[in-house]
């Protein structure tokens, strides 16, 4: 039976461990060492493409769904329903992306790095490689992180025209209280394209967690199978805390000061 | 049947046999004898031990980043921050309460369900049982099944309740007096919007148990299967907890008037 305050100190241990880990990692990639192996990160891209883009992307659409169900009914309920679009391009944008994008991000491809890691640190392939002369961080870890800053930012883009979409979908024409054009005029008018960079960056600094998070996980399995299953539960547990701080100090950060609104002078 | 189809086939199938899972889960819950009474109560302290630390910061920090400061920044310039407790109640309590409750129970718990059962089933102990004429459901899922669903559940009301602080962190933060956050926060709330997040959060945590269990208790191919298996629930619990909560608050609001109301 585990104690009542294992979680948080097992989270303040392995922050302390990932980090060094991950600078470890980042390191190999701008140093330029994983360009050795540029064929392998992109092969980790295209695997990220492929394995994970279309859940990524329904995941996206969903939450697209609920921002705009929620914000057509708090419009209605507050008496301006044609302001619907101001909540949708808040919601879309700046907070339901990044933490729908955080989300299914630890839990697919994070979960699916440990599991991949995981299972080579256990059947030895780790150790062997090693044995080869290739540096497993950099074959493994750094490739990884590299395929992921390939592919993800264009991920996060196309996520952003569905979530977009599935607002529409759902204020214009499941709920219906406002026009096409009185929605998007409100929608596009509440959003700049520094919000947009703002969002990416945000986007980019949890992915590059959650990838550096599933490698270490991975990468420090150990005790069999059961250990990698253990490992894989552990990378989440710490994923869910993290892209939430993240995502807090990222709107701390960046519209915290100033709420970037076209209202008043 | 073509390849191309066949993804679509798969999904089908997991569904069905999810579905298959819950009604024998559910039959067996209520069909005397009860063997699970100590493994249910092990279980619930279990989820709740995992849980709290991650729930209260992952509430707290999204309350306060996304309705908090982004509704408080634009309310602030309209000069209206009273109007963040009405504000609120659509957020804290209808949806991001038990949204981020499953998200963090099925990160959590749910993933340590399918390790434990992966990992029971990988050294065969599952087989076991049955041959020693001890049912698997009966005394592995059921517990977790009613330990989530009451877990989760409960968790909702501390979710809210740190959302509402994280509202009440960003309107200190404004130098506003909170008296307006209350008034606008208790005109507007309703007893549905209560019952109906802590409903849903309950059925969020009978859908991360059954997918975590079905995944755990079907895992396969060694140490690369454990880890495959958390992968796949956890993707499949989320998804599943997501649309179901669009669903969700689509009949809610149509069926509920009160809701919509100008307060």
């Amino acid at each position: 039976m585990i104690g009542w305050l294992e979680v948080p100190r097992a989270w303040l241990d392995s922050f302390g461990e990932i980090a060094r880990f991950g600078v470890k990692v980042a390191g190999q990639v701008y140093s330029g060492r994983v360009f050795k192996f540029f064929g392998e990160s992109v092969r980790q891209a295209g695997i990220l493409i492929f394995g994970s883009a279309l859940i990524i992307w329904a995941f996206v659409f969903i939450l697209g769904l609920q921002c705009g169900l929620q914000g057509a009914y708090f419009n209605r309920s507050i008496g301006a329903p044609s302001l619907a679009g101001l909540f949708s391009a808040y919601c879309d944008l700046r907070e339901g992306l990044p933490y729908a994008f955080g989300y299914i991000l630890a839990a697919k491809v994070g979960t699916g790095i440990v599991a991949e890691i995981g299972a080579m640190r256990i059947s030895d392939e780790i150790d062997a490689l090693e044995v080869m002369g290739i540096q497993p961080i950099t074959f493994l870890c750094a490739t990884r992180l590299l395929g992921a800053w390939i592919a993800i930012p264009f991920l996060y883009l196309i996520g952003i025209g569905l979530i977009y979409a599935a607002s529409y979908f759902s204020v214009v024409v499941q709920v219906g209280d406002v026009s096409s054009g009185g929605y998007l005029l409100i929608f596009w008018m509440y959003q700049s394209p520094p919000d947009l960079i703002f969002s990416l960056i945000k986007g980019m600094v949890m992915a590059t967690v959650i990838v550096l998070v599933g490698c270490y996980y991975g990468y420090t399995a150990s005790g069999g199978p059961i250990g990698v299953g253990t490992a894989t539960a552990k990378s989440m547990v710490f994923n869910i805390v993290a892209v939430h701080i993240i995502g807090m100090l990222g709107t701390v950060v960046f519209w915290g000061a100033n709420p970037r609104a076209p209202i008043g002078g | 049947m073509s390849r191309g189809l066949l993804p679509v086939k798969n999904v089908f199938e997991e569904v069905g046999v999810m579905m298959i899972l819950t009604v024998k889960t559910l039959v067996s819950a209520v069909k005397p004898p009860y063997p699970y009474g100590e493994e249910l109560v092990w279980q619930f302290l279990f989820v709740l031990k995992l849980s709290w630390f991650p729930l209260v910061i992952s509430t707290f920090a999204l309350n306060f980043g996304a309705p908090g400061l982004q509704a408080a920044g634009i309310l602030s310039l309209i000069g209206g921050l009273d109007r963040l407790g009405g504000f609120f109640v659509v957020i804290a309590i209808r949806w991001i309460g038990p949204l981020v409750t499953a998200v963090v129970v099925a990160g959590v718990a749910g993933t340590a369900i399918t390790a434990d059962l992966g990992a029971r089933k990988i050294r065969e102990e599952l087989d076991a049982l049955q041959v020693l004429g001890v049912d698997p459901v009966k005394n592995l899922v059921v517990p977790r099944f009613l330990a989530l669903m009451v877990i989760t559940g409960l968790l909702d009301i501390f979710a809210i309740v740190m959302g509402l602080s994280a509202g009440i962190a960003a309107e200190l933060l404004y130098h506003q007096s909170l008296g307006g956050f209350f008034a606008t926060l208790f005109s507007n709330a309703t007893i549905t919007d209560l019952w109906s997040s802590v409903m849903v959060c309950t059925m969020f945590g009978a859908i991360v148990a059954v997918v975590c269990s079905y995944k755990g208790m079907s895992a396969s191919g060694g140490a690369a299967g454990v880890g495959r298996a958390v992968n796949q629930a956890v993707v499949i619990s989320l998804m599943a907890v997501f649309f179901f909560q669009f669903v969700v608050s689509s009949i809610l609001f149509a069926t509920n008037p009160e809701l919509q109301a100008v307060r």
